[in-house]
């Protein structure tokens, strides 16, 4: 190459190399998708107050049934469809009824894998019940919109929230009002 | 690179069987636990970290992205340990792997998906590079960074999807027990510094916003999608907590 003409070469390959950068624009060179709508959608109505039903029979057997599948049944495919108590509509494929993972959090007479997130329901009827520290009707709006009676609450929302529905919660409530016996262990 | 990938696909198949046989009811059997110990010491990630280095080498390495991001290759470490970060000419907060994805485009190469493997090894192995280094996220740089972390700390805590769940739901009540899983505590555990890490239960390398994508699923949240102005937000709200807790990039990860 002609020695004149190097240093010009040189700098207009180095313009040209930064040019070539700065040529995209680099507010478009990645992803970076809109979420807002996603996350605005997503949002469930401000605490809401239930009264329990009147047609909601506690120590209707069927009920604590179905309510005692709910609670113990986790969004697994170990959970045992074709056994479903009657009054129950086996859920399709994907979805997440009737699952109500209640034991993910809290331990209850004969669970399996309890969780300690939320207090332990055992014992609940003699504990809280006959000693009137509760109700059915707070143990109904706590399953049905929990944050009504405590703000800052980490227990799951499941009427307000479209989850379950009045019947469903009622069945909930059954079983957790029900007087329950240990299984001996093994 | 071919015996690399045809040694991770050996050692996923057979770490994944061998989930398989183990228990299923509780998170981490007897058997899951000893493997645990021994992924410990040879952690099977450390093979995208290679990879991640091959794909870096092609983009320029260090010095290209100390130039792209306008900063001292000196202090690119540094640099990277304090991600995610207000980067002016990308015009947002971004994460360390938007900024691998506009390299590639500087130049002229196709940007990998946010989503693929290949973008994860590269992201690990550039993480890396702060391996040792003190995080120094700066929530308060400037507005830009001001703005997200507010973002990131709202979105912990609202409550959303048909379980009407926020992260803060589960994530303020360390040590607790969740489905058989012990709750983390994100500050003291490092989580802002581990990610990417290898998940074994998934056999494979994981971001923190794809983590944090398979909470948002699993607790009936809408999984928001990777890089969203919303997920880099946590990402930064999540990195702070790190921070808090005085803790350096330990890349990468190992998990359960
Ligand atoms: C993600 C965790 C979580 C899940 C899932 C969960 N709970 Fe709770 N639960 C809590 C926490 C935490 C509390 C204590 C705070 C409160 O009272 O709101 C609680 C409180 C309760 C109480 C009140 C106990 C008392 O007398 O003070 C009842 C009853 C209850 N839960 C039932 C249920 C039922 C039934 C389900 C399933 C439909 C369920 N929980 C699912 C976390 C959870
Ligand atoms: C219903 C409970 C629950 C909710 C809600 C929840 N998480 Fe989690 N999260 C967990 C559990 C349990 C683990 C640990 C699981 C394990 O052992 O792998 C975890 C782990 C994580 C980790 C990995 C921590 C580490 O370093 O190992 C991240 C990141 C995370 N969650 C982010 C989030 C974000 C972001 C949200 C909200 C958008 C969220 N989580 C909501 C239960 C929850």
């Amino acid at each position: 190459m002609n020695k004149s003409i190097r240093p010009f070469a040189f700098i207009s390959f180095t313009l040209l190399a930064v040019m070539s950068v700065y040529a995209v624009d680099m507010n478009k060179a990645y992803d970076m998708p809109d979420a807002s709508k996603i996350v605005k959608d997503d949002l469930i109505p401000s605490p809401t107050k239930f009264i329990i039903p009147k047609d909601c029979k506690l120590d209707d057997l069927e009920r604590i049934a179905r309510g005692k599948y709910m609670f113990h049944a986790l969004n697994s495919k170990n959970d045992n469809k074709e056994n479903l108590p009657k009054g129950m509509k086996a859920p399709k494929e994907d979805e997440v009824k009737p699952y109500g993972n209640c034991v993910a959090c809290h331990n209850i007479e004969n669970a399996i894998g309890g969780g300690t997130v939320g207090p332990p329901l055992s014992n609940y009827k003699a504990n809280f019940i006959d000693t009137k520290v509760r109700d059915a009707q707070f143990v109904y709006q706590k399953i049905a919109d929990p944050r009504v009676d405590m703000h800052n609450t980490s227990m799951t929302v499941n009427l307000t929230s479209k989850l379950f529905n009045e019947s469903e919660i009622c069945d909930i409530t059954a079983y957790v009002l029900e007087l329950k016996k240990e299984k001996p262990t093994k | 690179m071919n015996s690399l990938l045809l040694k991770k696909v050996l050692l996923s198949f057979s770490l994944s069987t061998a989930l398989l046989l183990a228990g299923e009811q509780f998170s981490m059997s007897e058997a899951d636990k000893a493997m645990y110990e021994e992924l410990k010491e040879n952690n099977p990630a450390d093979m995208n970290v290679e990879e991640g280095m091959e794909i870096f080498e092609e983009l320029g390495d260090e010095a290209a992205l100390a130039n792209f991001l306008e900063v001292d290759e000196k202090k690119l470490a540094e640099y990277i340990a304090g991600f995610p970060r207000y980067v002016k000419k990308m015009g947002n907060v971004v994460g360390l792997d938007q900024v691998l994805q506009a390299l590639q485009v500087a130049q002229g190469q196709k940007k990998y998906d946010l989503s693929s493997e290949v973008m994860s090894s590269l992201l690990a192995y550039v993480k890396s590079l702060a391996n040792e280094v003190a995080i120094n996220i700066d929530v308060k740089a400037n507005k830009e960074m001001e703005i997200s972390f507010a973002l990131g700390e709202k979105l912990y805590s609202e409550v959303r999807g048909y379980r009407g769940l926020s992260c803060n739901s589960c994530h303020s009540l360390p040590g607790t027990i969740l489905r058989t899983q012990i709750l983390p505590e994100m500050g003291a555990q490092n989580t802002g510094g581990t990610w990417p890490a290898y998940r074994m239960t998934l056999s494979t390398l994981v971001t923190l916003q794809e983590r944090s994508r398979t909470c948002m699923r699993d607790a009936g949240q809408a999984p928001l999608p990777l890089g969203s102005k919303e997920m880099v937000a946590l990402e930064v709200y999540i990195t702070n907590l790190a921070k808090n807790n005085k803790h350096k990039v330990e890349i990468p990860g190992l998990k359960r």
